[in-house]
């Protein structure tokens, strides 16, 4: 890219490292001033560090931060495990076999440009707002670019490769497991790391249109009890947690597929 | 002669083959929808399945027929729903194009851009866009700006981090021949990187219009009065399961109409790019 020459090299380091600096300073101050100005739209970062405090005193709906945190993260679990089982299997199926391509793949097509929240007022209509139908959204979420992502990876390994595999005599499913899911590997982790942005979501709007527990209805509750520093420890919460989810994921990936890099 | 006639002999029947397998293709493709809905239907009109939880596909088809020049349940008439929600998604999805796009590339290619923007943005990226709604709704109320903002958020993250990528992977050698032949800086960004990024801009442009579209929809169904998100929430509290799944597949069919035009834009803007 630029180069970065025609300022002495002093200039070069005080800009270098000095406007991220300016830049988080800005922020602050903007954030201070605008919620000093408007306390009733905006709290300040004192209000909203007291509140976060509070929330470990004063559980809301009988659990704390920790415990609505828990709550959100274990639905995300249980339905990423159960959409990568079925995800990856069904995006191996469809990539590999025409028949079944032609078959569910087009049942698939169908259902997926129904963005998962739109699943929302259905599945509540159909399973009431407990445990289970905020898991099965999820799913639904985390299945959609699971099954996009593998059966892509598999369509789209070398074909010379599968032939070198079948001169050397290899039959169908040893080259499956030998040749081609190794070299899908990428792909189907690019879709497990969509699939875990995209359930953090999902499970936010499932638990912000109807839950006792669970960080997105923490911010329901606190938006209409007009207590915004809880929206605001909400959100920031949910902005760590996908984020801290986010880093794992990529030491996860250079650990699985180290090729890729 | 005959080793001609040969080939043009195994060329036919590679040629049929082709389109036997083309046709089988189709066929299943066909087969799979229609043996879904003719359980959907069988499952229903047997009473396996209760009508009131979930209506055959020949009332569904009903529904939207009905819908298209009646207002009940939610107030609207299905079109202006549909122009409803087609007007907050696009502006929203559009202004982060206008704003996201040039953003991630001037970041990607300057330095000192990169270091100022770039921490901010970090801040905001982890945010899922559905967790801005609340504090947006307080700020702005629940107009078509206030949803168009949310929209932009969602469609903003993806549009800049695809931009900044691209820009970033330019090739060296192109951009060392263009300052060997002493293009000044801003035109190797204009003429060199800029054209090198699009195939990813596009690419960070196809997941911003999926996220408008969802986000859409959420927004729609916590802070609306009309819209295609609107309309399935009250289907639900009117215990109207067939008004619920008309708006799902008016929403999928949108969606994929969208996704279908934004597919011929990028073919025509990347026409000069040559496949190998």
């Amino acid at each position: 890219m630029e180069r970065m020459n025609g300022e002495p090299k002093a200039l070069r380091n005080v800009l270098y490292w000095g406007l991220p600096v300016l830049a988080i300073g800005l922020i602050a101050i903007g954030w201070i001033a605008f919620s000093g100005s408007n306390p009733d739209l905006m709290p300040s970062p004192a209000a909203v560090w007291s509140r976060f405090i509070k929330t470990f005193t004063k559980p809301i709906a009988k659990t704390t931060l920790i415990g609505h945190a828990w709550a959100s993260l274990k639905r995300v679990l249980l339905a990423l495990m159960a959409a990568w089982a079925f995800g990856i299997s069904f995006g191996i199926l469809i990539g590999w076999n025409k028949k079944a391509r032609a078959f569910f793949g087009s049942i698939f097509e169908v259902i997926r440009p129904i963005p998962p929240i739109a699943w929302i007022p259905i599945i509540i209509m159909w399973f009431g707002i407990g445990e289970f139908p905020k898991i099965l959204l999820v799913f639904i979420g985390t299945f959609v670019p699971l099954v996009i992502n593998t059966s892509t990876g598999i369509e789209m390994v070398d074909r010379i490769n599968i032939q070198v595999g079948q001169i050397f005599g290899g039959n169908s499913s040893q080259i499956l497991k030998d040749i081609v899911i190794p070299t899908a590997l990428p792909s189907i982790f690019a879709g497990i790391r969509t699939s875990v942005s995209s359930g953090w979501t999902t499970v936010l709007a499932a638990e912000m249109l109807g839950a006792n527990a669970g960080l997105g209805s923490l911010v329901t509750r606190g938006w209409q009890g007009s207590d915004l520093s809880l929206v605001m420890v909400a959100v920031i919460t949910i902005a760590v947690i996908g984020a801290l989810l986010s880093v794992i994921l990529q030491k996860l990936e250079k650990v699985v597929c180290p090729w890729n890099h | 002669m005959s080793e001609r006639q040969d080939l043009e002999a195994r060329l036919q029947s590679w040629r049929q083959n082709q389109k036997k397998e083309t046709m089988e293709y189709v066929l299943l493709s066909g087969a799979g929808i229609l043996t879904v809905l003719l359980v959907w239907q069988a499952v229903v009109m047997t009473g396996m399945v209760n009508e009131r939880v979930l209506p055959a596909p020949t009332t569904i088809l009903e529904t939207l027929i009905f819908k298209l020049g009646n207002k009940a349940p939610d107030g609207n008439v299905l079109s202006v729903n549909i122009l409803a929600s087609l007007q907050v998604a696009l502006s929203g999805f559009l202004s982060a194009i206008v704003i996201g796009v040039p953003l991630g590339l001037v970041m990607g290619w300057w330095t000192y851009a990169d270091r100022f923007i770039r921490p901010i943005f970090e801040l905001v990226r982890p945010v899922p866009p559905i967790a801005w709604i609340p504090l947006v709704v307080v700020w702005m109320g629940v107009g078509l700006q206030a949803k168009a903002l949310i929209i932009f958020f969602t469609a903003f993250v993806p549009c800049v981090i695809n931009s900044y990528t691209g820009i970033k992977l330019t090739s060296k050698t192109l951009i060392d021949v263009s300052r060997t032949f002493g293009a000044p800086n801003y035109e190797i960004f204009r003429k060199v990187g800029v054209p090198s990024a699009l195939p990813m801009v596009f690419a960070g442009i196809r997941v911003a219009l999926g996220n408008s579209w969802s986000t859409l929809v959420a927004a729609e169904m916590l802070a609306a009065s009309a819209g295609l998100g609107y309309m399935i929430q009250i289907g639900r509290t009117v215990a109207r399961p067939d008004i619920v799944i008309v708006g799902m597949v008016v929403i999928g069919a949108i969606g994929a109409g969208l996704s279908l035009i934004l597919s011929r834009a990028e073919k025509y803007f990347l026409r000069w790019k040559i496949n190998r």
